[in-house]
């Protein structure tokens, strides 16, 4: 109960802290480099998870209609450690060898890279990726 | 001899550790007893004075008469799921830009700026952002680093105060009081040399010495930029920071603009190291992502 209460307060505190900051989100960069408005979703293993920065990146095979429906390595660039941590991530709650899915917008270049909107854990737990990121548009 | 010297330093060793031991034992239960607020300077500053502890950038004073900011459960975007609760956060659907005004340059600077800004904004739309210093991982040095798109941490002590923004492990320090630094003998940096003084509880800093290539919004500058700032407590929790970028070679007037803070109580600033940056900049300019790196 009091766990829940302290959650709650901490998302209050979360909510009210990002909606104060919005009007300067500001990333490392821009992502207009991923095609957000065609996002895609993936299913596959996480090859490699590497929580560092400037960003998180999960290394995922996953089939894709890219790779005429064949697995393919994606290279899935997400926030760094401290907008992650902020909003409830952990460094240890990807490891190599879990099944998870992800909602990414791929990059416009082509190559097998996304920047993450949503991922959903073995769990079924559901984490996004930080404000400036931006949110899942598909499901 | 040497025996006998080998067998004095252990004694004295074995002492100390003792001592050392029993002090910790004398001392733990004090410190556990004790509710120590490491949000707040402990030298007994005035609150009014008291910039120390960890902030958040805050949004201005909303204008009268202005509508309400909207809720999570109106926008739809859970902050708990990582969104911002806020239409309009997402870069690509236009963020609302920092309340800076257009930099006052000379012509013969603002033709230039401009043709760059608009190059950005159109290779931006067309899907082909530009690299920034962003990019390469430098740090946004001063003013940018006073934006805070990260959490900041002031540590207040006698005679200076430190600013840690989390964001690129930048560190600044401000030397309250003491002689400043000529301009001509101040070594160009990301930070700069700044020093200040206190106009009743406002902190009055001035800065010197900073690098061509610390363009803040991509504004240049000549060598004798000096940046002020008017450090002021609104509140117990909350802070402006009021700066005035002075640059007769540059401007034609002085460029303002105000950053704010609120108190983030608690907060424990997390570390930022560039520790593989997969972004870079192609032969073009523009920003590319390294896929695959094994």
């Amino acid at each position: 109960m009091r766990r829940n209460a302290i959650r709650s307060a901490s998302f209050g505190a979360v909510a009210v802290l990002a909606l104060l900051s919005a009007t300067v989100a500001r990333a490392h960069h821009s992502f207009a480099m991923f095609d957000n408005d065609h996002q895609i979703k993936l299913k596959g293993k996480v090859s490699d998870f590497q929580w560092q920065n400037p960003h998180v990146y999960l290394e995922l095979d996953a089939p894709s209609d890219k790779a005429g429906g064949k697995i393919a390595s994606w290279t899935i660039e997400c926030a760094n450690p401290g907008i992650l941590n902020r909003i409830g991530w952990k460094f240890n709650m990807i490891k190599p060898g879990d099944e998870v899915t992800v909602i990414v917008a791929p990059l416009r270049d082509g190559q097998p890279g996304a920047l993450l909107k949503e991922v959903t854990l073995p769990d079924g737990r559901v984490f996004g990726n930080g404000g400036p990121a931006g949110p899942a548009l598909i499901h | 001899m040497r025996d006998r010297s080998f067998a004095a330093v252990r004694s004295a060793r074995r002492t100390l550790t003792l001592l050392a031991a029993s002090l910790t034992v004398a001392l733990a239960p004090a410190a556990h007893s004790q509710s120590v607020d490491r949000t707040r300077s402990d030298s007994g500053t005035p609150a009014s004075r008291d910039f120390g502890g960890t902030w958040d950038r805050a949004a201005p004073p909303r204008p009268t008469g202005a509508a309400p900011t909207p809720t999570p459960q109106e926008t739809g975007v859970s902050p708990a799921l990582g969104g911002s609760g806020v239409p309009g956060a997402r870069p690509s659907n236009g963020a609302a830009p920092p309340a800076v005004p257009t930099p006052p340059l000379k012509p013969e600077f603002l033709g230039k700026y401009q043709a760059r800004q608009k190059e950005v904004r159109d290779a931006t739309a067309r899907g082909e952002p530009l690299a920034t210093p962003d990019v390469q991982c430098l740090p946004q040095g001063m003013p940018g680093m006073m934006l805070a798109i990260f959490p900041m941490e002031v540590l207040q002590t006698s005679g200076q105060l430190t600013i840690i923004e989390e964001a690129f492990n930048q560190v600044r320090r401000i030397y309250v009081g003491g002689q400043p630094v000529a301009i001509e003998d101040a070594e160009p940096g990301f930070f700069g040399h700044s020093w200040a003084r206190w106009d009743g509880d406002t902190l009055v800093v001035e800065t010197v010495g900073i690098k061509d290539v610390v363009r803040y919004q991509n504004v240049p500058h000549s060598a004798n930029v000096r940046i002020n700032e008017r450090m002021r407590k609104t509140d117990a929790d909350h802070f402006e920071d009021e700066v005035t970028v002075v640059d007769p070679e540059y401007l034609t007037e002085p460029w303002k603009f105000t950053f704010r803070y609120q108190r983030r109580p608690d907060y424990k600033m997390y570390e930022y190291i560039c520790e593989d940056n997969r972004e870079y900049e192609d032969a073009s300019g523009q920003q590319r992502l390294r896929v695959n790196p094994r």
